[in-house]
């Protein structure tokens, strides 16, 4: 019996040892462990990938990789730059004598979209068929359905009969129930088309707009304007347990979507009928590594220059996987199982130190790179409140003044973002045309003492009312509960308390925040945008009262509204970059100097890490997530993850070594008391 | 016996009925749908569209009375009765979110869910009743003390910290198995739920063995152990045999309580892992707002906990004869 025992537990040793010996952290099939596949994480799963509705990061990470759009950004240049895609080349906008403008877009020839069984076997049995500029025109049909409900319709509204078409479809589905059953693409032509989408031939695609606009060419290189098969719309309807559109993309890009389980993985596969591998195609800029490379980016080794002018893509797959939590993906990034990623603020002071990457990082190779994402993070007033906003005259202007020199947004980003912003002057970020990195605004230079001055001017001596004799109270409204927010809102509030100005922070639920916009019941709101493309009005229609979020329900939840700074917006809105346009933009942002509807805190700063295997990745910013740009090298990364992850053992035998020595003995008293 | 169940069963059906109006009022009379589909649909959609949205997701009735209807109809085409309707056809419409449907929300969650919550079940039984089995066996001794000491600092210790440590420990420091992640691969399953599995018997080894050991230790001091022991019966025998069987029903009421939530998932577990079961579903749907899947979840779990107090009612009944009797 006591033998007997004995086995058993050395067994159990045994079984523990051998199953130990195969154990390892490394996530992913051996199989996979040579071949190009490049790994990411995502946090959010998308909601939709129909591409006139896709609109997060998350999103565009797969729309913007398995759609192709007629233009797209180069890869390297910046400021940004539009190259062309499916269109043959960028067109240049005709005036016309009446004022409009058109735009003709070239399609090249022998585009296709991804293999997929809504199409019917051409006569080499592929499912599949050519794009041609009906597909573009399908894809602008459904912006404007008010059924898709694009959350970029309005951006469309200068393409003649843009509206026209939205509301006769809308109206034609109401008064007719037959059209309202009738498959999409015959609704869009029994309801007449967009009068300002034309399409001549089977590649050409003219629009023309109501008036000159050069700023609508960066749609173009957006995935909303992608072609869409009207054959996978009908398909994936969604009824009947057939997939949704949203669910299920059909585009032409040069990957295509492999695997989709939108909660937990997805994967991209490379297309091999994209457009970029035609011997027809060998020269189009959007299917060749660019040539003109920065030096700069060729020396922090982000680029590697070999690949100037060789075909696009280089990887076979890429691979998500969601993370739900930042420290578990990230330290998968650190054993090297992600191929890039961001920096955790737990991490943050182990990364990075003195501004760079720590000795133990460089030792690993881990590249690091930083931008300055177009945005603007911002405090805003409500400028139609009687004490902070227009209503109050000068004094609400100098009281505004007052509170934005009290803000110190380089410890704001100290305190709440590891550094990871930098300081905001106007509403404009770097890259932007109208940005001026000499200028320093006044309002926004931090100082307490000129704050109080200021704020004794504008008739609150130490924050009490000259004329009530009351100290001022001020309410500060935010949909963010969470106790991070918390702190930072109470910094705020705590950089206007010491000038004597008593703000009281009120964090509700999202949907009463909203309430509370919509009724005009709130006076200072914290936000930040992110713009859509590279160019200043895509930020100063922030401000512009056609878009007053008290008047329209739009965007400018300052509801600010000055006809000055609305008039010079309408100069400046569609001009090219110019020096007319800088001038004016310099005059616009010199209103918003003077008026402070918003203390401009900060342009956020994107930190990634990258690892040694993964080539030619440079942070892009503005522009679209492009995985065919990008390489890895899977034995560099085999032999390093190999090093960093080889399994520590030992640690396993002490355990069952401890376990056996607890056990033994009681074992022995309990035969020993028997006998 | 029958008469008994089908009293349990009636009570249960008039706690669900009760838990269903708690949920109407909870996330329709306080939520207003006109929020929820503006949430859904974006600020600034067309009001067409928010109508389309509400018509779609079964918003669009009135909440009590429909006062445009007659008849039955004033009653049964409203909010409330579509409310009942669909939660007890389960027809569970489709994520206020994602528009996705969420009984194939429910489909794809639920074997990862099990995947994780049923070994964690049955390892931290079998674990935490034999360690306690063991420790009441050799009780005073330094075995005891040990795993006392063991059993208090399991307990002192908040169960994230358990989660972190844990993939800090065996994923990143030992290296054993993969921090985070999942693959419904049979063959490599295991790889993934290993470290989760272990981190919940881990968590939950204190409180439980502690439990156990008391019931164990007042079963070992009845009378019918020293009968057990005058007439000859051996330690084993009497520990397995005798005190085990007899400590069923408290064993039961804790076990069979929890057998219920192994299909909603493990919350915590699952967000952290990276495993995309049930639990990591309604912690998503709590911070997406996504009322319809969180109402299914909740509704799921109140029945489910129903479930299986009609489930502990019946074993009690059938273990202990007494019970039915009452």
């Amino acid at each position: 019996m006591r033998s007997h025992s004995a086995a058993m537990a050395l067994l159990a040793a045994l079984a523990a040892g051998v199953a130990a010996a195969g154990c390892t952290n490394n996530p992913y099939p051996q199989a996979d462990r040579d071949k190009k596949v490049l790994y990411s994480s995502f946090h959010d799963a998308p909601k939709t990938l129909d591409p006139a509705v896709a609109y997060t990061t998350a999103e565009h990470v797969i729309t913007g990789n398995v759609y192709d759009t007629l233009l797209e950004y180069h890869y390297l240049a910046r400021p940004y730059r539009l190259i062309p895609g499916l269109a043959v080349s960028v067109p240049k906008g005709q005036d016309l004598p009446d004022g409009r403008q058109t735009y003709r877009f070239q399609l090249r020839p022998g585009v296709l979209f991804h293999p997929d069984p809504c199409f019917p076997p051409d006569a080499t049995g592929r499912r599949t068929r050519e794009v041609t500029a009906a597909d573009l025109a399908f894809a602008l049909a459904r912006i404007a359905d008010p059924a898709v409900n694009s959350p970029v319709i309005g951006s469309f509204a200068q393409i003649e009969g843009f509206a026209d078409f939205s509301k006769r479809l809308e109206d034609l589905r109401r008064s007719d129930k037959a059209f309202a059953a009738l498959p999409i693409r015959e609704q869009y032509a029994k309801a007449g088309g967009i009068a300002g989408v034309l399409v001549h031939g089977g590649h050409e695609l003219q629009i023309v707009l109501s008036q000159a606009n050069a700023q609508i060419l960066y749609w173009f290189a957006m995935p909303f304007t992608t072609p869409v098969a009207w054959e996978a719309v009908a398909a994936y309807d969604g009824k009947d347990g057939r997939d949704s559109f949203a669910d299920h993309a059909v585009g032409t890009g040069p990957y295509r979507l492999a695997l989709y389980e939108k909660q937990f993985r997805f994967s991209l596969a490379r297309n091999e009928l994209w457009y970029g591998t035609l011997s027809t195609n060998s020269d189009a800029p959007g299917a060749v590594f660019p040539t003109e490379i920065d030096p700069k980016d060729s020396i922090e080794g982000r680029i590697d220059p070999a690949y100037a002018g060789r075909r696009l893509p280089f990887v076979d797959r890429v691979t998500f996987y969601r993370e739900r939590e930042g420290i578990p993906q990230f330290n998968k990034l650190l054993e090297g199982y992600y191929d890039d990623g961001g920096i955790i603020k737990e991490s943050f002071d182990a990364v990075i130190q003195n501004g760079r990457l720590s000795p133990a990082m460089r030792a690993r190779g881990m590249r690091l790179d930083v931008t300055v994402e177009p945005s603007i993070f911002y405090v805003g007033f409500n400028m139609e409140d009687p004490v902070v906003g227009t209503p109050a005259g000068e004094r609400g202007r100098k009281l505004r003044q007052a509170m934005s020199v009290a803000v110190d947004s380089r410890q704001y980003l100290e305190l709440f973002l590891n550094g990871r912003g930098l300081p905001a002057q106007t509403l404009l970020p770097p890259e932007i045309f109208g940005y001026d990195s000499s200028y320093k605004n006044p309002f926004r230079q931090y100082d307490v003492e000129r704050a109080r001055q200021i704020l004794a001017d504008a008739g609150y001596k130490n924050g009490i009312d000259a004329a009530t004799g009351n100290r001022l109270k001020l309410s500060f409204d935010t949909s963010a509960t969470t106790a991070a927010a918390s702190l930072q809102f109470e910094y705020l509030a705590n950089s206007w308390r010491q000038i004597g100005i008593d703000v009281e922070i009120n964090a509700t639920t999202y949907n009463q925040f909203q309430d509370k916009v919509r009724h005009g019941a709130y006076q200072i709101f914290s936000w930040g945008w992110l713009a859509d493309f590279p160019d200043p009005e895509n930020f100063l229609f922030l401000l512009a009262c056609e878009n007053a979020r008290s008047k329209n329900g739009g965007p400018n939840t300052a509801s600010f509204c000055n006809a000055e700074f609305d008039s010079l917006y309408h100069q400046m809105k569609y001009l090219p970059n110019n020096a007319r346009r800088a001038d004016l933009i310099r005059r616009m942002l010199a209103i918003l100097e003077r008026e402070r509807p918003w203390i401009e805190l900060y342009h956020l700063e994107e930190f990634v890490l990258s690892h040694a295997w993964l080539v030619n990745s440079k942070p892009m910013g503005i522009s679209y997530p492009a995985y065919k740009y990008k390489d890895v090298r899977p034995e560099l990364r085999a032999r390093l993850q190999g090093e960093w992850n080889a399994p520590l053992r030992w640690p396993l035998y002490l355990v069952l070594c401890a376990i056996v020595a607890l056990t033994v003995p009681a074992v022995r008293t309990y035969y020993r008391e028997r006998l | 016996m029958a008469a008994y169940f089908l009293r349990r069963i009636g009570y249960g059906v008039i706690t669900l009925l009760g838990v269903l109006l708690l949920l109407f009022v909870l996330f329709f009379a306080v939520t207003d749908p006109d929020d929820i589909a503006r949430k859904a649909v974006g600020e600034r959609a067309r009001p067409e569209v928010y109508a389309q949205w509400k018509t779609n997701h079964g918003y669009d009735k009135p909440l009590i009375i429909n006062t445009g209807a007659t008849g039955a109809g004033r009653f049964t085409d409203t909010l409330l009765a579509e409310h009942y309707r669909r939660m007890l056809t389960f027809d569970f419409g489709r994520s206020d979110a994602d528009d996705s449907p969420i009984s194939r929300r429910l489909r794809e969650g639920a074997l990862p869910s099990l995947g994780i919550t049923v070994p964690l079940f049955v390892m931290g039984l079998v674990v935490s009743v034999a360690v306690a089995l063991f420790v009441a066996f050799f009780r005073e001794t330094y075995i005891d003390r040990v795993v006392l000491v063991l059993c208090m600092l399991t307990m002192s210790v908040a169960g994230l910290l358990y989660i972190i440590a844990g993939q800090y420990l065996v994923g990143q420091l030992l290296r054993w198995f993969p921090i985070s992640g999942f693959d419904p691969n049979p063959a490599v399953v295991a790889r993934f739920l290993a470290l989760p599995v272990l981190v919940g018997v881990l968590s939950g080894f204190g409180a439980d063995t502690r439990f156990y050991r008391t019931i164990f230790l007042e079963e070992i001091g009845r009378d019918y152990v020293r009968t057990a022991r005058a007439k000859g019966c051996g330690d084993a025998r009497v520990m397995v045999r005798h005190v085990l069987r007899n400590a069923l029903i408290p064993i039961l009421t804790n076990v069979v309580v929890q057998i219920p939530f192994l299909f909603t998932g493990a919350l915590l577990l699952e967000s952290f892992f990276g495993i995309p079961g049930l639990g990591a579903l309604t912690v998503e749907a709590i911070q997406g707002n996504d009322f319809s899947t969180l109402r299914t979840m909740v509704y799921l779990g109140a029945l489910l906990f129903i479930a299986g107090q009609i489930l502990t009612d019946i074993s009690y009944a059938l273990a202990d004869p007494r019970v039915r009797l009452g």
